[in-house]
């Protein structure tokens, strides 16, 4: 059956769909209270990001007067116009777990949100208070007109509009704007008896709003916030100082258009009217939100201390036998390929890796690609003490990491001062690949040692995404990571990698003449099989290959988490795929990608997924696993969460997503994987000999 | 008291030299990072390319533009930060070679002091035969460990600015040449003259036919001869024809399929050849015409197939390397192979002159000592006592500068103009007057390559002297220093007054030189 459009689900809606699935986590009564509002501030911080890059961007083509379709057949207003309608529907749903179903079920437990008119009069006292020492006195209102200058509004903060009158009849109505962005808490605790009890800001700021303006009345107090187009990008063919060039549009987002306007749902229709042309909105960009702005900040709540009967059981990472950190991390890797599976491995391993070729007197060089990491990493102190220790330290800081560009551009900047070679990156490509490379000096010669990683060297985010480490000391993997990082650093022209596939360079081809493949050892009377598991699917031309895989015979059992453009299950085109998303506790992160090869499986790891952006414009790679023990631990991991029916949810072919027909076993892929390191952890204490190891005094020398 | 001896971390030393080789050739600069072990095995760790089109500036405009040389000097300062990594520092440690286009270009001199001023490296020029020798170094692993190709091999690389070939027949190399039309320079050329794009394939075709007809007239054809071909070009062809190839071990290319590709290629842009094959524009530039080269050369020898190595210059360098400097036993074999085929052209005495060769080498070994120079001046001795008596084919009087005369304008393979010049000034100086400033040839000589053109010249003239019955009778001898003397003594024969005689007419030179006198003695019975 030949292709068209109506064979792809159109991108933004399918991301809509699984931010749904994220919200379905928040709405069910099974998941322990604080964890449904943390769900629900993931979705709302989910829904902000796509405003800021998706939105954003539909918005300046619809402004090119651009009517190019998307693959699915929209024009930009059609997927516009759907966009608004499908976030109308899913803030209804926000609001109504969060106003009827999860804050009541708080409120229980002794979580509440208090409203300024349920206040005890020490209470009103103590935020009166609070309200002139800590907010009058921070937040300068800013006075506006239709006419006059836009003046700077941050994003995403909460506002309060003003529409205020003097006591002089003739005078006109006014209007002003109160920041209430930083150091003003959003959450304010309430003294009360047991329990949580806090309060909005805005809502203590709307309520003595009068005292920023004396003698004024005040007509009407709504609080607001914008969320702006931050799809902007460096012209990379003329930057000759990229830092600063990242500087500037970090400060271009500032005053960027604004592609969603969100106000209280009581707003009046002049103070709508007035914010609307103030900020130069569409009407299908303003969203009247009934109840309290900016759920993202509810994570805050969600991480409250205590109340630990409200959240999930804790899972523990566990130190993985695989790799013993009491001893030297080189010579086991030496000895054998090591495959974690974070979180529910620890993630210690993989900073412990850099720290001890950081300190290793016989480690020559450390090279290491860095997209995303966190604010206080010990992996960049590791390098920065490494080239201190004189080794040769190469870190690939992606400057071009949207919305950690800053903190990338800070780390850079450090990490150069401590004497290490620092790459901002590749002209026209992101580096979103994760690897390390140790150059270490052995007695039988060079060794590399290498650290391969589907997730961000951040060892915050580790704790709560899907991810998998791989280390090796494989001498062509080795010979392949040197060459691609002589590459990246300019010093060579890319030559053949032999084991190592990479984008932009074969990584889509590698995928097509894989699935090519699969369709010949099928036609050989062998059946097809391709197992998947990444975040998101997209790209025309992959999708195609596996709509005709399926239509050979081919069986194709796909774990997309996010946005899948493909739609399995039409009969003709797409019957023997299955696609199946996990939705759970952490966040499903790990690429691993499966062909079975006429039944010699080919197994690999990657950072990309199925994307034209991951395919063509960043650097990615795939890492074939060798590894007997490392690629069936792989195969069991898709084994697992093809077999989801707790937390995950099967697409079908009209788009929406439904639990899989459930069998006599609940299989919850993420409860699986923590029992199974739970359990390998206690297989190998009691495999271990009990080892006494006396603490001694030092021996003197006679 | 006890020594107490702290521990302290301690870097562990090297067990392995690392070395690096750097290949400023016609189209890109290329490195290779390797570390050699105590058995002299080579591991590559990294192999880096760069473009730079050296050979369009000097063969278009015969010099290299100021930013050309540049551009190389950026190169090399990347890779010497490569270099930093691998702590290789010390000059001994690496070896930087230029091939033609340096060569060729008028401002040579200067290119090479930019670098030198810019990056401290030393650019090493390396003549044809010497790029011959250094390749056959390379490929000549890999043509021991193959079954399947015929034992006689004509090996060809069509570089940038000459194609190089040689033909191995039972492991030795009895025809070497480097024909002056590469791939690069024919471009060059055809755009210099106006070439429309149409015309240029049946341009192309015709210059290579005449280099083909040259290498056909020069090869005999053989039943079972092969083709080894070598360089980037080919080798990226073979990658295409046969994706699973991993270019360790020498691989059977199709001829048609070549064919194919060829036409494809030629029929392309250059600017969409680069992006096809993500190669950069130089390399996209010299792709067709040297396929078209290796095609037609394939098709001249009626072959279904030809062989693709992944070796390149950089390996022979590091095999070089590797054997400290001297030339490595099998390829001594190579140009020994070579030089008998040169004497038998000329109806040598075989045996003398092998036996004379055999006298020369214990002498060269014995008198280390004495003669204090480098291992690989042990064959420059060996292949002048196999020669030095080819003059004799011209003309009996004054012979030994006909000898010279004819190893000058032989084409041996693997010694390069300085290397085939000490041959022929050794064989000359076998006999008659001492080596004199104002020689022909003597006088191109610095003042090192005088010094050993004289000791070798002078031991050549004991050894001759030692077969002066022409019998062979003196198959060992030692040395030794008695007194003021250098004896050197023999236990094969206890009359030795016909080789005395010889020798006294013969070591003048020899105390000029070593400043000792020479006495030979018998040590029979002793």
């Amino acid at each position: 059956m030949k292709t068209d459009q109506t064979h792809f689900f159109n991108r933004e809606l399918s991301w809509l769909e699984f931010n749904q699935r994220v919200l379905d986590e928040a709405i069910s009564n099974q998941v322990p209270v604080l964890e449904r509002i943390k769900f629900l501030a993931i979705t709302a911080s989910n829904l902000d990001e796509f405003f800021k890059v998706r939105v954003g961007g539909l918005q300046m083509l619809l402004q090119e007067g651009s009517h190019r379709k998307d693959p699915a057949g929209m024009t930009p207003q059609e997927q516009l116009t759907a966009i608004t309608a499908r976030v109308e529907k899913m803030l209804a749903d926000q609001y109504q777990v969060l106003l009827n179903e999860v804050e009541p079920s708080l409120a229980e437990q002794g979580i509440t949100r208090a409203h300024f008119e349920t206040l005890s009069a020490d209470q009103v006292n103590y935020v009166e208070n609070l309200f002139r020492n800590e907010i009058l006195s921070i937040a300068t209102p800013m006075g506006i007109s239709s006419d006059s200058v836009c003046p700077l509004i941050p994003e995403s903060t909460i506002h309060l509009a003003v529409r205020i009158r003097t006591e002089d009849d003739d005078a006109p109505e006014r209007m002003a704007i109160i920041p209430l962005s930083q150091p003003i808490p959003r959450f304010i605790t309430l003294v009360g008896q047991g329990g949580y009890h806090y309060i909005l800001s805005e809502d203590i700021a709307k309520q003595f709003a009068g005292e920023f303006f004396p003698e004024q009345e005040i007509i009407e107090c709504t609080p607001f916030r914008i969320t702006r187009n931050a799809d902007l990008s460096v012209r990379e063919d003329l930057a000759h100082d990229l830092l600063s060039q990242m500087e500037e549009i970090i400060d271009a987002r500032k005053e960027s258009a604004c592609a969603r306007l969100e106000l209280d749902h009581g707003a009046s229709e002049d103070m709508v009217q007035l914010l609307t042309e103030f900020f130069d909105v569409t009407p299908s960009s303003i969203f009247h939100i009934n109840g309290p702005l900016a759920l993202a900040d509810w994570m805050q709540l969600a991480q409250t201390q205590g109340f630990d009967e409200l959240k999930d059981e804790p899972w523990p990472s566990q130190d993985s036998p695989e790799i013993d950190l009491s001893e030297s991390i080189f010579a086991q890797i030496a000895e054998r390929d090591v495959l974690l599976h974070h979180p529910y491995d620890s993630y210690e391993p993989v900073v412990r890796f850099v720290e001890e070729a950081a300190d290793d007197p016989d480690v020559l060089s450390i090279k290491q690609t860095l997209y995303r990491t966190s604010s206080n990493s010990p992996i960049i102190r590791a390098l920065a003490r490494a080239a201190q220790n004189g080794k040769y330290v190469t870190a690939l800081l992606e400057l071009k990491a949207r919305f950690d560009e800053a903190r990338n551009i800070e780390w850079a900047r450090s990490l150069e001062k401590a004497g290490v070679q620092v790459i901002y990156g590749v002209k026209g490509f992101k580096t979103h690949s994760k690897v390390c490379l140790v150059t270490r000096r052995e007695p039988e010669g060079i060794r590399r040692y290498m650290h391969f990683g589907t997730g961000n060297y951040n060892e915050s985010t580790a704790r709560l995404y899907t991810d998998i480490s791989y280390f090796t000391a494989d001498a062509t993997l080795g010979q392949d990571t040197s060459s691609l990082f002589n590459a990246i650093s300019g010093f060579t022209m890319v030559t053949g990698l032999e084991k190592l596939t990479a984008s932009p360079l074969s990584l889509r081809q590698f995928f097509l003449d894989a699935i090519e493949n699969e369709i010949a050892q099928q036609t050989r009377g062998k059946q097809g099989h391709i197992r998947a598991k990444l975040n998101s699917l997209l790209d025309k031309k992959i999708i195609k290959a596996l709509y005709n895989a399926s239509q050979q015979g081919v069986k194709i059992e796909l774990n997309v988490r996010g946005i899948c453009c493909l739609k399995p299950g039409i009969a003709g085109l797409s019957e023997n795929i299955r696609v199946i998303s996990i939705v759970d506790r952490y966040l499903e992160h790990a690429r691993i990608y499966e062909f079975s090869n006429g039944g010699k499986p080919m197994v690999a790891i990657s950072s990309a997924d199925w994307m034209s952006r991951n395919l063509d414009r960043r650097v990615e790679l795939l890492i074939p696993v060798e590894d007997p023990n490392a690629k069936q631990r792989l195969s069991q991991i898709l084994d697992v969460c093809m077999a989801d029916n707790v937390k995950g949810k099967e697409l079908q072919a009209n788009g929406s997503y439904h639990s899989p027909a459930q069998s006599n076993l609940e299989v919850r892929a993420q409860a699986t994987f923590y029992q199974e390191s739970v359990e390998q952890v206690k297989l190998a204490n009691r495999s271990r000999p009990t080892h006494f190891e006396p603490f001694r005094a030092p021996e003197t020398s006679s | 008291m006890e020594n107490q001896q702290q521990e302290s971390p301690t870097v562990t030393p090297l067990p392995v030299r690392m070395v690096a080789v750097i290949d400023i050739g016609t189209s890109a600069i290329r490195m290779a990072i390797a570390e050699i072990n105590i058995e002299n095995n080579i591991r590559i760790l990294e192999h880096l390319s760069q473009a730079l089109n050296l050979g369009q500036d000097a063969f278009t405009l015969g010099y290299i533009q100021r930013s050309t040389i540049e551009e190389c000097v950026a190169v090399l300062q990347d890779y010497q930060r490569v270099l930093v990594e691998y702590q290789i520092n010390d000059p001994s440690q690496m070896r930087v070679v230029t091939t033609s286009a340096v060569r060729e270009a008028e401002n040579q001199l200067a290119f090479l002091d930019r670098i030198y001023i810019a990056t401290g490296i030393e650019v090493e020029v390396i003549e044809e035969a010497e790029v011959s020798r250094i390749t056959y170094l390379g490929i000549q692993p890999q043509l021991t460990s193959s079954n399947q190709i015929a034992r006689t091999q004509l090996i060809c690389e069509v570089g940038g600015g000459n194609t190089e070939v040689l033909l191995v027949q039972e492991n030795s190399v009895p025809f070497s040449k480097t024909y002056p039309l590469g791939s690069l320079r024919l471009r060059q050329r055809l755009k210099a003259s106006g070439t429309p794009t149409k015309k240029m394939r049946d341009m192309m075709e015709n210059r290579i036919g005449h280099i083909v007809d040259q290498v056909g007239n020069h090869v005999p054809q053989e039943d079972s001869l092969d083709i080894v071909a070598i360089g980037g070009d080919v080798r990226l062809a073979a990658k295409q024809i046969l994706p699973q190839w991993t270019g360790h071990s020498i691989e059977a290319v199709p001829v048609e399929a070549l064919a194919e590709l060829t036409n494809v290629i030629l029929e392309m842009p250059v600017d969409e050849v680069a992006r096809n094959y993500n190669i950069s524009d130089a390399d996209a530039q010299t792709l067709a015409p040297a396929l078209l080269t290796h095609v037609r050369l394939a098709r001249a020898f009626d072959l279904e197939n030809i062989y693709v190595s992944n070796t390149n210059l950089r390996d022979g360098l590091l095999q070089e390397m590797a054997s400290k400097e001297s030339w490595p036993e099998e390829f001594r074999k190579q140009i020994v192979g070579s030089v008998l085929e040169l004497g038998r052209k000329f109806n040598f005495d075989e045996a003398h002159a092998l036996q004379v060769a055999h006298l020369a080498q214990t002498l060269f070994q014995e008198m280390l000592p004495e003669h204090k120079l480098d291992p690989h001046y042990e064959t420059i001795i060996y292949l002048a006592a196999l020669l030095h008596e080819i003059g004799l084919f011209v003309d009996e009087r004054g012979y030994h500068k006909h000898t010279m005369y004819l190893i000058r304008n032989s084409e041996l393979f693997g010694l390069g103009k300085t290397n085939l010049l000490l041959v022929a000034l050794v064989a000359r100086y076998h006999r008659r007057a001492s080596p004199q400033p104002k020689h022909d040839g003597y006088d191109q000589l610095n003042r090192h390559q005088r010094i050993v053109v004289s000791k070798l010249a002078a031991m050549l003239r004991v050894a001759v002297a030692m077969d002066a019955s022409r019998s062979q009778r003196i198959g060992q001898l030692t040395c030794h220093r008695k007194a003021k003397n250098l004896v050197i003594s023999t236990p094969d024969v206890t009359d030795l007054s016909m080789e005395q005689v010889a020798l006294q007419e013969n070591a003048g030179l020899f105390e000029e030189v070593f400043g000792i006198p020479v006495q030979l003695s018998t040590d029979r019975g002793l």
